[in-house]
């Protein structure tokens, strides 16, 4: 299942592969510890706070701002076909980091170290194959229509 | 307690080898520290070797280097943390001699890149920073560094003509060094106005695969003393580990590891950042040398780009850096590396650069990081 | 069996009279608002719509051309502009026009093809667009048993519901990852209007055909396009099912 995140998946075996089961239903997960409520993002199975091997995925708000981007133009294999694309590193409001590309929302020309984002997930609907991933896009953007504009 | 020296070194030229095998050209680096060490092959106790084997046909790298320097039944091993393997086996050569276990050890960093396809190159090249978090959004080896640079920039103020003035510099003297793989002066609009790799780092910030070996022969203090009298001793060792993923790192306008790295070597070699009179850094993106005057001590944080402006990393300057062309003019084999950047400091404390000899040269440093920091030796060299 | 289906929109094309009739006063039955379009016989539609209403649901009648996209795509931004969404699409909307190759015209296939066919693709697509962005919906598409095998004098009526099985298939497969489930109907001989005008002779022939002894009524297709509709059969994607009482086994 951890298969169907991102464009390209180096990593089919994992832990915390329920991550990519909850993205593809509109949830990004954090993971939290069972024995000591510790919350990491990305989601772990081992506890960085108190070693336990136990965790429940906690949903996070996607909320964060904007700590570093660079604009990619030499693309390694399997991403040529969007290449210029700019990834991003950005803190979350919670706990942790997260990488991501910058969506629709954020022209290139406004992208800013400081500025506020929202994680949205997506999937590539093109594809025959479930692939999801996520988005930076300014705050207030959802992942599904919710109303009939 | 009994000190670790070099007692040979030999370095073939770096480039697009296509006329030789891995082993064959750490042959040729094995042949030349032999005779720079005048040092009979039966001397040998073991061999680490440098190398990273995902660039290979050849599985099990060390075996087959072994048997074509025909060190069999002698022990041998690989180590590998990326591009500071060359380090890794140097530090593992000296805890080897300094446990007694081994008196003398060859330590060969080499390196085959050109052997991969096109198409080879490029699915290794999104599976450099953490697969599981990162590389599904097309991550890559420059993408990293330009994240730093950003960072760098956004904080200090730092241009990205100031990164350039770093590829000048190592061009400049890599047209001097008839063993580095670009032999021409550049300029800084000619750096600037080349293709952008990763924003802001065009293709005259990022070093350049290529192929080549280097060859340290190490040896336990007495035998170092008969072998030679030209030893360089191996005094200061400092080794550190960062996260391998972006995501942990707290600042990202330095590298962490090499930070800890630095002030562990200075410590043992019981000196400073001041006392390094010559430098080798892990160029392999401007901006990785200019973060490592910062994390090294040569300057203080965020001036790097001062540092480089007034010359300070050129002979004559407070602290030469990459005066044989660093990674960005010699090409960057990656095992080799580590290797190549200990070799020009034994030269330089040896007297035997030429025009690029930095005068007085008599404490040195090389600075060997293993992607985008996860691993960092920092390796301080005396003359006594 | 509580289908789930209470406060869902749904759209059935064809659905004043017959079996589009019997599947839009089934699925208000269980819950639904509906709108409901014809392609001329509005008073019928009206009807229709007006025992909606008495059963305290909301519903539209829209006079509609299938086979445009245009028109599909207006009807359809109006039934998620007035009823406040679309959670079902149902297309039964559909034509006859019998007649061996040799002696059809042209008009005779191309009439056919175009509302039974291409009256589909308008609104599985226009459906399509609002479910993916939604993440959940369902589609329902009627075919006949005639689609799965051949019928004599009917080559235009038979690829058309062939091409709509076909059709359900491959809008399965780019539907399920959105939550979307899309299926086909695909009824025997039922005892509507359509199947008033076939002679006497043809009717017993095909209650003979089936193995129940007996024809479908609107209402048994419309009770399976109602099961297909709700979380009951949230796991069916990409099926044909028929409803023929065993007439093609």
């Amino acid at each position: 299942m951890f298969q169907w995140f991102g464009k390209v998946s180096y990593c089919p075996h994992t832990k915390v592969s329920g991550f990519a089961r909850h993205l593809k239903d509109g949830r990004l997960m954090g993971s939290r510890c069972a024995a000591c409520d510790h919350l990491s993002f990305p989601p772990r199975a081992d506890c960085p706070a108190c070693r336990h091997g136990e965790f429940a995925y906690a949903e996070m708000t996607g909320q964060g701002s904007v700590v570093t981007f660079t604009r990619i133009e030499a693309a390694p294999a399997g991403f040529e076909d969007m290449v210029p694309y700019t990834v991003g590193v950005i803190d979350l409001a919670e706990t942790g980091r997260l990488l991501a590309w910058f969506g629709e929302t954020i022209p290139e020309a406004e992208i800013a170290i400081g500025m506020e984002v929202q994680v949205v997930p997506r999937m590539f609907e093109e594809e025959e194959e479930i692939k999801v991933y996520y988005t930076l896009e300014r705050p207030g953007t959802t992942w599904v229509k919710s109303d009939s504009s | 307690m009994t000190r670790v020296g070099v007692v040979g070194i030999g370095h073939t030229v770096f480039g697009r080898r296509s006329d030789a095998t891995v082993q064959e050209l750490a042959y040729e680096a094995y042949r030349d520290a032999l005779a720079d060490a005048d040092l009979d092959p039966q001397q040998i106790d073991a061999s680490v070797i440098g190398s990273v084997p995902e660039y290979h046909k050849q599985r099990s790298l060390a075996g087959v280097i072994q048997e074509y320097l025909d060190l069999n039944p002698r022990p041998t091993w690989l180590t590998e943390v990326a591009c500071a393997s060359g380090s890794a086996a140097i530090r593992t050569a000296w805890m080897s001699i300094k446990a007694g276990v081994h008196e003398v050890v060859a330590v060969i960093g080499c390196q085959k890149m050109t052997e991969l396809t096109t198409p080879e190159i490029l699915a290794l090249m999104g599976r450099v920073g953490d697969v599981q978090w990162e590389s599904v959004f097309g991550t890559t080896f420059p993408g990293y560094y330009a994240l730093f640079a950003q960072r760098h920039m956004h904080e200090y103020g730092t241009t990205a003509e100031q990164l350039a003035l770093v590829a000048v510099k190592n061009h400049y003297y890599g047209a001097r060094n008839p063993k580095a793989l670009f032999r021409k002066e550049i300029t800084v609009e000619k750096a600037r106005a080349s293709d952008p790799v990763a924003s802001p780092l065009n293709v005259y910030d990022c070093c350049a695969n290529a192929d080549g070996a280097v060859c340290l022969i190490l040896a336990a203090e007495d035998t170092a003393r008969e072998l030679s009298d030209r030893t360089v001793w191996l005094d200061g060792l400092g080794c550190a580990t960062a996260s391998m993923s972006v995501l942990r790192r707290a600042d990202l306008t330095g590298l962490p590891s090499a930070t800890a790295a630095a002030r562990e070597a200075y410590a043992m070699a019981g000196i400073t950042a001041k006392d390094i009179k010559v430098a080798e850094v892990h160029d392999c993106f401007t901006i990785a040398e200019l973060m490592a005057y910062e994390d090294l001590g040569f300057c203080a944080r965020g001036r790097g780009g001062r540092f480089i402006e007034e010359k300070q990393a050129y002979i004559g300057g407070s602290t030469p850096v990459n005066v044989d062309g660093g990674l960005k003019a010699k090409g960057h084999p990656i095992g080799a590396t580590g290797a190549s950047q200990a070799c020009e400091i034994v030269k330089q404390l040896r007297g035997e650069c030429g025009e690029r000899q930095v005068e007085d040269a008599d404490l040195g440093l090389t600075h060997n990081v293993g992607g985008i920091g996860q691993y960092c030796f920092v390796h301080v060299f005396r003359r006594d | 069996m509580n289908l789930g289906l209470e406060g869902k929109v749904a759209i059935v094309t064809g659905g004043s009279r017959g079996i589009g009739a019997a599947i839009s006063l089934e699925l208000a039955r269980q819950g639904c608002d509906v709108a409901l379009t014809c392609q001329g016989r509005i008073d019928a539609a009206n009807e229709v719509a007006a025992k909606i209403k008495e059963m305290g649901r909301r519903a539209l009648a829209v006079k509609a051309d299938v086979t445009s996209v245009e028109e599909t795509e207006r009807t359809v931004n109006r039934v998620v502009e007035e009823l406040g969404g679309l959670d079902i699409m149902v297309c039964n909307a559909g034509i006859t026009w019998d007649g061996v190759i040799w002696k059809m015209s042209e008009k005779q296939w191309d009439a056919v093809i175009a509302t039974n066919l291409k009256g589909y693709f308008t609104y599985n697509q226009a459906a399509a667009r609002v479910f993916m962005k939604q993440r959940s919906g369902k589609i329902v598409n009627l075919s006949s048993i005639n689609g799965l095998r051949g019928k004599f004098g009917q080559t235009n009526y038979s690829a058309s519901k062939g091409g709509n099985n076909a059709l359900t298939k491959a809008l399965a497969k780019e539907m399920g990852k959105f939550n979307v489930n899309v299926n086909a109907v695909a009824p025997g001989m039922v005892a509507t209007e359509m199947a008033a005008t076939i002679p006497p002779e043809f009717l017993n022939a095909a209650v003979k055909d089936t193995v129940l002894g007996r024809i479908a009524t609107s209402e048994d297709v419309a009770h399976v396009v109602v099961f297909l509709c709700s979380d009951y059969a949230r796991h069916i994607t990409g099926e044909v099912i028929k409803v023929d009482g065993g007439q093609y086994i």
